[in-house]
């Protein structure tokens, strides 16, 4: 009876926290959605309305014609697709390559070596990139933007890859090379099928991570036509205090397509992160 | 001879790597030893240590309340963190109907920027129109709006409780995936030598899971210390300095002074820290073997 009665409170406190946890996790998120669909003058009034007395679309129009972010969406997705693309290729090179590395000091310092470029704070790199780039004429240039992005994200995603191929046996290889493939065409056509969610897991987080990435793209862009999301974001900041109809249009804006990506890649983000980043 | 392909499939990485993180970090440490001002680069030389002089005997920004700061934002950040992580995690242990989209819901954040939360959470704790302002209104716990970001004492708990928020998911991710590798039979034996719930978690599922909670705390305390995004979105520092860390005040050297060197000397006394913390954590930890 008493062990029942404990298992029953047990449950009730398990359901009680779960419900706090998720109440916590989506308030701000539900916060900024109501926000961006009030009109001017409800944002500013106290106490506050949970929710509008008419919904309106304003601040969303206002975000797309007044501030261009249009323009500044697309910037983003082209760059943020195409870099995570290119991060995703050459990780697959180097993860396979690393996985299968024989000489086990040298894949130690490889290793090594990648996991270090984690610590490294963007800030100390900001100022010599922009130096750097200055000197070859690359400020303002989105590509010279996305090769930045591509080396910020390759270290973590070639590691992710590594613990994916680790799982494939070599075997698999010589076989298709006893049929008459060579390494490349092995790999291209046995190892990354098999691969695939493992692939998708690393464009996933390495889009993500781009997706959201502000001071070397201040940095580096200086015409506002070229402007990423979240630098539009923060001009939204500097002119003249920030207007939250606007600001929270912008952020829902921005949120979506990390919400996309982050939805559909969800299990193979939190296997690749596990399996990657952190072994247990 | 097969390792020689390998290696030729791993240059493009490598050269992404050196070129865009290696070259310009070796500069940066070089500039922090150069008097660099975007004002005044006619006469570019090395200073020596001038400008970590100059840092630590700021008249305006005081060093030591800066590391203090930041001090305080680790360790309180990383804690609650942890903690709350760690609930959740084993919160989500046992299957429930839904679980699925539950935990993408309480996860979500793990894909959102820095940046974007501390946006978020500034308008939540703003001083007029907040959202917590008007909880407290309500339940009758203040009269009128407080300032949460513009009262020093509030600012530096009110950047760490969104930080908080932002670390959860990372912590909860992690450990669950940990969780879930323990193997049943390590509880069922400890059932049968009588352990109750408590002691099955730090006698069993603790030291079962323990080199992941040794690098993801390693791991979360250089971003916390690295990231200045929340803090840059919600008080950038103030007010009077009371949420300023190193980070946040190497990007205002940088941004409004353009002061080069001296934020570059930031950076090295940050990745010093880092480093010698890395290596007294992995000394006091190296019995159980973290890898990472």
């Amino acid at each position: 009876m008493i062990n029942r009665k404990k298992k029953i409170a047990a449950k009730i406190a398990r359901f009680i926290l779960l419900a706090i946890f998720l109440i916590a996790a989506i308030l701000p998120l539900f916060w900024i959605f109501v926000t961006s669909i009030k009109d001017g003058t409800e944002i500013y009034t106290f106490p506050l309305k949970y929710w509008p007395d008419k919904p309106s679309l304003n601040s969303y129009r206002e975000l797309f014609s007044f501030s261009d972010f249009g323009t500044y969406f697309r910037n983003s997705l082209v760059i943020s697709l195409s870099a995570a693309f290119g991060a995703m290729v050459i990780s697959i090179l180097s993860g396979f390559a690393l996985s299968r590395f024989t000489n086990k000091r040298a894949k130690g310092a490889i290793e090594l070596g990648m996991y270090f470029t984690q610590t490294i704070p963007t800030f100390i790199i900001m100022v010599p990139i922009f130096t750097i780039f200055s000197s070859l004429g690359w400020i303002n240039s989105r590509i010279a933007l996305g090769f930045v992005y591509v080396a910020t994200v390759v270290a973590f995603c070639t590691i992710m890859g590594k613990s994916f191929f680790d799982r494939i046996p070599a075997s698999l290889e010589e076989a298709a090379k006893i049929d008459g493939c060579n390494l490349f065409q092995a790999l291209v056509k046995v190892i990354l099928p098999v691969t695939l969610p493992g692939m998708a897991a690393i464009f996933c987080f390495a889009f993500i991570n781009i997706w959201n990435e502000l001071f070397i793209a201040v940095t580096v862009l200086s015409s506002s036509s070229k402007m990423t999301v979240p630098v539009a974001l923060n001009s939204f900041i500097s002119k003249t205090g920030i207007s939250w109809g606007v600001m929270s249009a912008g952020i829902i804006v921005a949120l979506l397509p990390t919400m996309i990506v982050f939805g559909i890649g969800q299990k193979y983000i939190v296997a690749g992160l596990t399996d990657g980043g952190v072994k247990g | 001879m097969r390792n020689k392909w390998y290696l030729l499939m791993m240059v493009p990485a490598f050269l992404f790597i050196l070129a865009f993180l290696y070259i310009p970090l070796v500069r940066g440490v070089v500039m922090a030893f150069q008097n660099y001002n975007m004002f005044d680069l006619t006469n570019l030389h090395f200073i020596g240590l001038d400008n970590f002089k100059a840092i630590i005997t700021d008249p305006y920004t005081d060093f030591w309340q800066i590391m203090w700061n930041t001090l305080i934002w680790l360790v309180f950040s990383l804690i609650f963190q942890f903690l709350l992580g760690f609930t959740l995690a084993l919160l989500l242990k046992k299957p429930f109907m839904g679980r699925g989209i539950y935990s993408g819901l309480v996860f979500y954040a793990w894909a959102l920027s820095g940046f974007a939360i501390g946006l978020i959470w500034s308008w939540l704790f703003n001083g007029q129109f907040g959202l917590f302002n008007d909880f407290l209104v309500r339940l009758g716990l203040i009269d009128t709006p407080i300032g949460f970001l513009s009262t020093p004492g509030l600012a530096m708990v009110s950047v760490i409780i969104t930080n908080i928020w932002y670390g959860v998911p990372f912590f909860g991710i992690m450990l669950l995936a940990a969780l879930q590798s323990v193997p049943n039979e390590l509880y069922e034996a400890s059932v049968l030598d009588g352990c109750g719930a408590v002691k099955q978690l730090f006698y069993v599922t603790i030291p079962y899971i323990k080199p992941t909670i040794i690098s993801t705390i390693l791991l979360r305390t250089m971003w916390i210390v690295n990231y200045p995004d929340i803090i840059y979105a919600m008080t950038n520092g103030g007010p009077v300095n009371s949420t300023n860390i190193l980070a946040t005040q190497m990007i205002n050297e940088v941004f409004k002074q353009y002061d080069y060197g001296q934020g570059s000397a930031f950076g090295v006394i940050i990745m010093l820290i880092l480093f010698i913390y890395s290596v007294i954590y992995l000394k006091l930890t190296r019995s159980s073997e973290a890898d990472i």
